[in-house]
């Protein structure tokens, strides 16, 4: 009974520090919700100057930005139930829940990347005109934050397979959510103003 | 000793309840994605009215995922998050309004010529401060030219100038009428681009003189042209 009085007290000061860390890391978020707002701003301003080149609708195809947001959507479905299971220390769903993510994420940023490459193959680069400029920019700066969480997500989910999940990497995965999360509802701006905006 | 288990406890029974809270806001995030996708796709509204819809779309998708993915502002936890995240938002309001407006003032007051052509055209201006300025304005003819199964009638418009110009488009697809030859576009009168949706019309004011070819950007062989007499 007493070990049990202590362990809970434990877990309760480690409850303390996750909810600090996690309120820095919110923190963190929020300004870098300013940057993406900055460059949204510079988008809605700027994408009509397209110097006689072609605009969004032109571009744009609206299936594959479908498809890249049903992607994304689900990868943030899949990391919050893998949240779940590594809250419960279910370590092997954890790595299958997370695995899914991961590759969906590498699949919504290969799809991105093509896409990219096919504007620019066709001559559409980032120096071509304003329109183009602010949009390599806003969706680039999305993709690189993608990229990040998969980086960080891939060394997490190697910690975990070498150490077994103990409480700083649970912690650890509670604020790659969160980052994941967040990078799905900034997406949501990015297919809603850019990709569907393009044809209204 | 109650008082110390009940944190582990509570955070047990709630576990269930979060995997069903993670299902209705994937649900809910998915049917506001087709929403979206439907209304643009179908184009049943358009311009100002279809963005404010599908952004208004996107917002309640936005707080369908803070509350259903982030949880916050739920369970027992003081709510420092949720100041911090509507302080954000404030901020956000600001910026990306203030700028919005504050820009799009400064370009429509400080344009480049051409474009004070464009805007003394589209606006019909006739006269600045006493100055004539060229735009057309009073009643002029309307010519059309209507686009059905890939072909163009008539093939050639003869306009004067101020006369406008109706692209009628009775395809099942939509056109984007471009000026020039393929691929090498040229602005007509400041309008590169004339989207013309699948059963709808464009209007244009031939404000330009002289020989202009024109053509669907999709479909290149779709072409036409129209002369402008003074």
């Amino acid at each position: 009974m007493v070990k049990e009085h202590v362990l809970s007290h434990k877990e309760l000061h480690e409850e303390a520090a996750d909810d600090r860390v996690m309120f820095g890391f919110w923190i963190y978020l929020m300004t870098d919700l300013l940057i993406f707002s900055v460059l949204f701003a510079t988008y809605s301003v700027l994408h009509t100057r397209t110097l006689g080149g072609a605009p969004g609708s032109a571009l744009f195809s609206r299936p594959l930005a479908l498809t890249e947001t049903l992607i994304l959507l689900t990868s943030s479905f899949t990391c919050g139930i893998g949240m779940i299971m590594a809250r419960q220390r279910k370590q092997a769903q954890t790595l299958v829940w997370f695995g899914l993510t991961f590759i969906l994420g590498l699949a919504f940023l290969s799809l991105e990347l093509r896409e990219f490459s096919a504007f620019i193959h066709e001559g559409h680069t980032l120096q071509t005109n304003a329109f183009l400029s602010s949009f390599f920019v806003l969706v680039g700066t999305h993709g690189l934050h993608i990229t990040s969480g998969l980086l960080w997500m891939g060394i997490t989910l190697g910690y975990i397979v070498k150490r077994g999940l103990n409480a700083p990497l649970v912690r650890k995965l509670a604020m790659l959510s969160l980052f994941w999360h967040f990078l799905d509802i900034v997406w949501i701006f990015i297919f809603t103003i850019v990709y569907m905006g393009a044809y209204t | 000793m109650n008082h110390h288990l009940h944190p582990k406890g509570s955070g047990h029974t709630s576990e269930r309840g979060t995997i069903i809270s993670y299902i209705i806001g994937f649900a809910l995030s998915l049917i506001l994605t087709f929403v979206t996708y439907y209304l643009v796709d179908k184009q049943s509204v358009s311009g100002q009215t279809l963005m404010v819809t599908i952004l208004g779309f996107g917002v309640l998708q936005m707080l369908v995922q803070i509350f259903f993915f982030l949880h916050l502002g739920r369970g027992p936890k003081p709510l420092y998050n949720v100041v911090f995240f509507g302080a954000t938002v404030g901020i956000i309001m600001v910026v990306v309004g203030g700028s919005i407006i504050i820009v799009n003032n400064l370009h429509y007051n400080s344009l480049a010529p051409d474009q004070v052509k464009k805007v003394v055209d589209d606006e019909a201006i006739y006269q600045i401060n006493g100055h004539e300025t060229g735009a057309c304005h009073g009643q002029y003819a309307n010519h059309h030219v209507s686009i059905k199964y890939g072909i163009i009638t008539p093939l050639h418009t003869q306009a004067k100038k101020c006369d406008t110009l109706t692209f009628l488009n009775e395809d099942t697809v939509s056109r984007e009428i471009t000026f020039g030859t393929h691929p090498e576009h040229k602005a007509y009168a400041g309008d590169s681009y004339v989207p013309v949706r699948k059963g709808l019309s464009k209007t244009i004011t031939l404000s330009e003189a002289g020989s202009f070819k024109f053509h669907d950007h999709q479909q290149a062989e779709v072409a036409g042209d129209f002369t402008v007499v003074p």
